[in-house]
């Protein structure tokens, strides 16, 4: 019982924090990299970008850490970098799919009035794609929720830390705790963010 | 003349043959020049090449006087009106905002803007009420080609490019579109370069017609020349068996008839008589109707001649050699 409520609290920050700087950088990099790659000049190296991670998705994140540890030892940066790597793909992924899924026909139109490349990606590639991104977003939150239980078996701490030590000790109301805390955050993520894509959705999508 | 091609050539990257062979030819200020033929023969390559979604391997496209290739392109396009087949508008935009466009793009002040959507959104024949405010998902088909056509003439530019523009719709909706469009030219003589597959709407919407076949051109010359005078076999085939009565109608009916300063009271009577400036075949229809062999020709109220059956049959049998 007292792991619910009075230790909770600090877990549940820390998981946070293992679940919103992994999105945040996986964010900054995989947005403007999916954009990127369905440029003309680029959509060739998308293929093998896409290949690449997706290769990465299949190596275990202790796997991860392992190999990084040499560089970062234990902790908290190894954590969060794992995290990120598996952060990136889902979104990345979607992101190109998202763009290129927009129909030839309106681009076609766009262009051939007088948009600018720049001024067809922000104000008809973009927004039509709001959808297939935010997707992705998605996934990857629910995604790093749950993966970030990992961290704590290298010292990153978080939720793992309280589900771990239920294995350890035979005391299964913590991994019970511990899981349904993760489980609560995972669909709270989910809901905030699909109100945040309600707010951006164009509006004959809603 | 407004838009000039001189030995324009394409070919695309992996292809062995060009698409566009050596092209040349001129759209005249106010005219609606028709780019006829098959699928595959470089028509609409030709008509992207003008506003720069393509640019060509070789030749020179002069428009306004001005070399293409020293215009920015989007700015080029700002100046140009371009309709496609699929329409095209913006699902996330409603109509208003579609048609806004170019003016936006080109900076007009919001309440220009709208008075010219408005202006736009009636003369296409919609209601500014009940339209303006709604998403292309929510419009006909038909209304979304008419929208498709206004958003091309909202900065009023006195060149167009029109795809297949009448394409997407079904026939009846079609000839209506086609009939509004006409009307509206001739108010407005805008410069068009108009493309189609289609003889008949070629015949009915061109003041001149270019024909292709494989990338090169083959014949061109007003409607009525190119159905006289087919240059090739293709050309022939392209025109269809029954050329001959599609000359009938572009055929004025004071151009066949035997003029006459008195009509049989007869023919008043029943109402066998047609104006001068319809086309002939108007006149065949009213004969059959009316079951006669001949029909009285009025310019207004004024009797100047009389069109017979053998008249007309004689000239089908010329003209389709």
């Amino acid at each position: 019982m007292e792991a619910m409520t009075i230790g909770a609290p600090m877990y549940i920050l820390e998981h946070l924090y293992l679940v919103l700087i992994p999105m945040g950088i996986a964010l900054v990099i995989a947005l403007p990299t999916g954009i990127i790659l369905t440029r003309p000049g680029y959509r060739h190296l998308s293929r093998r970008t896409m290949a690449v991670l997706g290769a990465g998705q299949t190596i275990p994140p202790l796997a991860v850490i392992a190999i990084f540890f040499p560089f970062l030892g234990l902790g908290y940066g190894p954590a969060v970098l794992a995290l990120t790597i598996y952060a990136l793909l889902p979104i990345a992924r979607n992101t190109i799919t998202a763009i290129s899924g927009v129909p030839e026909d309106i681009k076609e139109a766009a262009s051939g009035m007088g948009m600018t490349p720049w001024q067809v990606l922000k104000s008809v590639e973009l927004p039509l794609s709001v959808p297939g991104i935010m997707t992705g977003v998605k996934t990857s939150a629910v995604l790093t929720v749950s993966t970030a239980v990992l961290a704590a078996l290298v010292g990153g701490k978080g939720m793992g830390a309280i589900i771990f030590a239920g294995i350890n000790f035979f005391r299964p109301e913590l991994i019970l705790a511990g899981t349904i805390y993760i489980g609560t955050m995972a669909i709270i993520m989910e809901r905030f963010i699909t109100m945040m894509e309600w707010m951006i959705t164009p509006a004959h999508l809603r | 003349m407004m838009i000039e091609l001189k030995k324009v050539s394409k070919t695309f990257p992996g292809s062995d043959r060009p698409s566009v062979d050596q092209v040349s030819f001129r759209v005249n200020q106010g005219n609606i020049c028709v780019l006829l033929g098959p699928s595959g023969c470089g028509k609409t390559t030709i008509l992207r090449m003008i506003n720069r979604l393509e640019e060509p391997s070789s030749g020179e496209i002069i428009v306004n006087g001005e070399n293409i290739t020293g215009v920015d392109p989007p700015i080029l396009r700002r100046s140009i009106g371009y309709v496609i087949q699929q329409i095209g508008l913006l699902p996330h935009r409603t109509i208003e905002q579609n048609i806004a466009l170019v003016p936006e793009l080109l900076g007009w002040s919001t309440s220009r803007t709208m008075k010219r959507v408005r202006e736009l959104l009636e003369m296409m024949g919609l209601n500014p009420e009940e339209v303006a405010r709604k998403y292309p998902y929510q419009l006909s088909g038909g209304q979304m080609q008419r929208v498709g056509v206004a958003r091309a003439m909202a900065a009023d530019p006195p060149i167009m490019l029109m795809d297949e523009p009448f394409g997407a719709v079904d026939p009846i909706v079609r000839i209506r579109l086609q009939d509004e469009f006409l009307s509206l030219q001739q108010r407005l003589g805008k410069t068009i370069c108009f493309v189609t597959h289609d003889i008949n709407e070629a015949i009915k919407m061109g003041d001149y017609l270019i024909i292709f076949n494989q990338g090169r051109l083959v014949q061109m010359g007003h409607p009525i020349d190119v159905l006289i005078s087919p240059a090739d076999d293709f050309v022939l085939s392209l025109i269809g068996d029954d050329r001959g009565v599609k000359i009938l109608d572009l055929t004025k009916s004071e151009a066949l008839m035997e003029p006459a300063g008195e009509i049989p009271g007869d023919l008043i009577e029943s109402g066998c008589v047609v104006q001068s400036i319809q086309p002939v075949k108007a006149a065949l229809e009213v004969m059959m109707k009316k079951n006669s062999d001949q029909v009285g020709i009025f310019r207004g109220d004024q009797a100047i001649g009389l069109l017979s059956w053998d008249r007309i049959k004689k000239h089908v049998n010329r003209v389709s050699g």
